[in-house]
């Protein structure tokens, strides 16, 4: 973010912000002893350091202050601590590889990439940078994206599957020539180098999760809002986290989604030359899941309640990340990015010169949804279903744009026939002991593949999904021999192997993990059972 | 850009209940429009204030205007109301779709299902225009008591505030008393599936049986629409409302209800074909029953909808009336509420 930039988004910011608390003396005294409190419990939980010390202190006179305050009094000390929140935020913004990344031709980009450390661990791929190209399979609504960056400001909503997805992502803004993409990363990705790296030229700013405060939360979404408005292009994942289940993410979360809605009124009230914003749905699929192993143990020890924060998982290790990359990438497995159909705020689709078009195709002046008595205005609870619809068709876009993988369709195949071997066991038994036999015949396997794969089939011809071309070949050996080969090459056990005419069901977690993929899409054939 | 409009509100549809709907808001001051397929319904709208075809008998405030032409009627109001039956809903609500913009409300008052797709109302207003703010009105309103002047209370659902409360300004002051609701889909279900409900209690009227079984009928009825409209998605309060009971009460009674009407013929030994001609106007019961007998039956809750499953026998598969009734009876008795419960 430019410098006279930033300074705007943190008056505007600080000043939305407080809004939101209004005049009431009772909500801003609430506010800001909840505000007070929490961050005093989270710094006892933190590593003693020169950070903490002074937080700490600071924290201690605005409550010593607070005490004795007045109403008028209290109110500003709410303002100074949304302003701290706000500058800590838009702080962490890096101005220098920004404008590296945008202003210098790429090719002087990949030779500065190359004489970096944490690039020496991707030269040591087969053939570097080349084969992250060849194995990322950019596909999609990908001019349109182009377009679109153009003429208003995007906003890309993606799938989030790994840590490696943020690579992808930056990876693919930055071989399509756009400009990074203003995206707010939790604290524990910049740990890792390499992914740091990436990070920043994504243009990501530092979200501190341990912040759980709701006051740090109103001024992360003041932030995107106003970063939205300025026309800076962004991103995030609006499941929230990593899918823990492996499903696709069907419940999104509102308040940031909604932060696009928020500066499109905010532009057309201001009459801007661009006021558009867009909202961009996109996929990534892999055949394997770096931190498939911890993400379903998360899910299965509390489904539901999951930790929002791992840090110790595969993705904390460089060389864990190198050797999966290595792997996936000797197995010529490809990466599918897929840009979907990009949309308005209200979730109406948006054709190829940036119109919205009812469900019958015609064009729609969009600024009306947002009018009320000859102007643009705001009205929180119709911008709340406003942003339920947009969500609704983002978690559509999903589905339809889900790259099916040989991992998937082979590990609910096996999970099927577990579940038919043992009807009466409940998910956590089965999954930990495996019922009733440790294996299955690969004819049965192969029987429950064929059925999965018409119901694919039928749901692919509708356009409600997609299935990668081994999948799409439906040579069910090849299928079965690519996801063997995938499952032996890098999780700490294989999912499945197989020994002569019948396969081991070895991690049954995982398994049941890359069959997830394949639920929530209404087949019949994986919708068995708990 | 939307600035002020010539009318209060646009009715999209010259059958009873719109004009109804169009001649309640005219008479208490409102600007009000109505548009009707054909242009001579509109001229006789006009020029004699009266639909001689849907509501014999009755004059319409000379206050109410009809116009044949969609563009202008749609473009001329804030709000407006689709009241067309469900078989033709959806190439009206296409039209709609042409001149329909995103500051407008759009709201229908048709109470019935798409038979081909099951879809609900607010579903192809969805799907047929770029509106979102929808909602429905559904209540117990038979066209003629309203048009006599009698008290009448409905409801108007929506997930959108502005149109609940827009809906509720337009009827203030008038003889209808418009509740609000956010349960969309509960309202609409009760609506469409009461009159299965009443199709069976006509049979029973018509078989000379009393008030005793007419009562069954129409509280195990509710039982199913329980049932049905929970699985589909509804709240098991609404069909306690206005849209539910409510509505169910005064069609499954009533000799003003068509549906009730279609059963009392049945009951008769009339043929289905001869009782619709004989009533001149769509019985939106009966397309219904087709629907939620083919929905019920996918979804695989068929066994939990016997009156529907009966009525559907005797409207589409030549049950006698006496052998479906007598079916009923038979069904093994168990828990009274376990629908209402939640269990089951």
């Amino acid at each position: 973010m430019e410098d006279k930039d930033r300074e705007r988004v943190v008056v505007e910011v600080t000043h939305r912000v407080m809004e939101t608390y209004g005049r009431d003396p009772r909500t801003v005294e609430q506010a800001l002893f909840d505000t007070l409190y929490e961050e005093r419990l989270r710094l006892k939980t933190e590593k003693d350091s020169e950070e903490v010390k002074s937080l700490s202190k600071y924290y201690g006179s605005v409550r010593s202050q607070a005490m004795k305050a007045d109403a008028s009094g209290q109110r500003e000390l709410l303002g100074d601590l949304t302003k701290h929140f706000t500058e800590e935020v838009s702080g962490h913004f890096d101005r220098h590889v920004y404008s590296l990344a945008t202003r210098i031709m790429p090719t002087v980009i990949t030779a500065t990439l190359n004489t970096l450390s944490p690039l020496k661990l991707i030269q040591g791929l087969p053939r570097g940078f080349d084969t992250l190209q060849d194995q990322l399979i950019l596909q999609g609504e990908i001019e349109a994206l182009r377009d679109l960056a153009d003429r208003g400001t995007v906003v890309l909503v993606a799938t989030h599957q790994s840590h490696l997805d943020s690579i992808m992502l930056g990876w693919a803004l930055f071989k399509l020539g756009l400009p990074p993409f203003t995206y707010g990363a939790g604290m524990n990705l910049f740990s890792s180098k390499i992914l740091g790296y990436f990070m920043h030229n994504l243009g990501a700013y530092k979200v501190d999760r341990r912040k759980k405060a709701e006051l740090y939360k109103d001024v992360l979404k003041a932030y995107a809002g106003c970063t939205i408005e300025l026309g800076y292009h962004n991103m995030f994942f609006p499941g929230g986290t990593r899918t823990r289940s492996g499903a696709v993410e069907q419940k999104l979360k509102m308040g940031l989604l909604g932060m696009g809605l928020d500066a499109y009124i905010h532009n057309l009230r201001a009459k801007k030359e661009k006021p558009d914003v867009f909202i961009v749905p996109c996929t990534i699929n892999y055949e394997l899941v770096l931190e498939a192993e911890t993400l379903i143990d998360d899910y299965l020890k509390e489904v539901g309640k999951s930790r929002y924060i791992i840090t110790d998982d595969e993705f904390s290790k460089p060389q864990v990340v190198l050797d999966f990359v290595r792997k996936l990438f000797s197995l010529n497995s490809p990466i599918h990015l897929t840009i979907s159909r990009p949309l308005d705020v209200f979730g109406n689709m948006v054709d190829e010169d940036g119109n919205s078009i009812d469900q019958r195709g015609r064009v729609i002046d969009r600024r009306r949804y947002v009018y009320r008595n000859g102007r643009p205005s705001f009205d929180s609870q119709r911008d709340k279903e406003y942003t339920v619809e947009l969500a609704s068709a983002i978690a559509d876009a999903f589905h339809r744009d889900t790259v099916i993988k040989a991992t998937n369709l082979v590990s609910s195949s096996v999970y099927s026939c577990l579940r038919q071997q043992n009807p009466d066991v409940d998910l956590y038994k089965l999954l930990r002991a495996g019922g009733s036999a440790d294996s299955i015949p690969l004819t049965d396997a192969y029987k429950r593949i064929d059925l999965t794969l018409r119901s694919l089939r039928r749901l692919s011809d509708l356009g409600k999904i997609r299935m990668d071309r081994t999948v799409g070949r439906a040579d069910t050996v090849l299928m079965m021999g690519e996801a063997l080969a995938h499952f032996q090459s890098f999780h700490q056990h294989p999912a499945i192997v197989r020994h002569g005419d019948r396969l081991y069901h070895v991690d049954r977690n995982l398994i049941y993990y890359y069959r997830n993929r394949l639920t929530g899409f209404g087949m019949k054939e994986v919708e068995v059972g708990p | 850009m939307s600035a002020a409009r010539e009318l209060d509100a646009v009715v999209v549809g010259g059958g009873s209940f719109g004009t109804t709907l169009a001649a309640l808001l005219a008479e208490n001051k409102k600007r009000v429009k109505i548009w009707t397929r054909r242009s001579e319904q509109a001229k006789e709208i006009n020029k004699a204030h009266a639909n001689s075809r849907y509501l014999p008998g009755f004059k319409l405030p000379a206050s109410l205007k009809a116009t044949a032409d969609m563009e202008s009627a749609v473009r001329a109001a804030p709000i407006v109301i689709v009241a067309i039956p469900s078989k033709s809903f959806r190439e009206v609500a296409n039209k709609v779709g042409e001149f329909i913009r995103g500051d407008q409300v759009l709201v229908h008052a048709t109470k019935g299902l798409e038979v081909e797709t099951y879809k609900r109302m607010s579903e192809i207003l969805r799907e047929e225009t770029c509106s979102l703010k929808v909602g429905v009105i559904s209540g117990p309103n038979l066209a003629v008591e309203v048009m006599n002047g009698y008290p009448a209370g409905a409801v108007i659902a929506s997930h959108y505030s502005e149109v609940i409360e827009s809906v509720q300004r337009l009827f203030a002051g008038s003889r209808m008393r418009m509740y609000g609701g956010r349960d969309v889909t509960g309202t609409e279900l009760g609506g469409a599936f009461k009159n299965i409900i009443a199709l069976a209690t006509g049979v029973s009227d018509g078989m000379g049986f009393g008030d005793n079984s007419k009562a069954l009928l129409m509280t195990r009825g509710l039982n199913e629409m329980v049932r049905y409209g929970v699985a589909l998605g509804g709240n098991i309060l609404t069909f306690g409302g206005l849209a539910g009971i409510g509505d169910l009460m005064a069609t499954c009674a009533s000799p003003l209800s068509r549906n009730y009407r279609v059963g009392l013929g049945l009951a008769a030994g009339e043929k289905l074909e001869a009782v619709i001609e004989s009533l001149g106007q769509v019985a939106e019961g009966v397309p219904t029953t087709a629907a939620v007998h083919d929905q019920a039956t996918k979804m695989g809750i068929s066994g939990d909808l016997p009156i529907v499953e009966e009525v559907h026998a005797v409207l589409y598969e030549g049950r006698g009336t006496l052998q479906a009734l007598k079916n009923l009876m038979n069904i093994p008795v168990g828990d009274e509420l376990s629908a209402l419960r939640g269990g089951d």
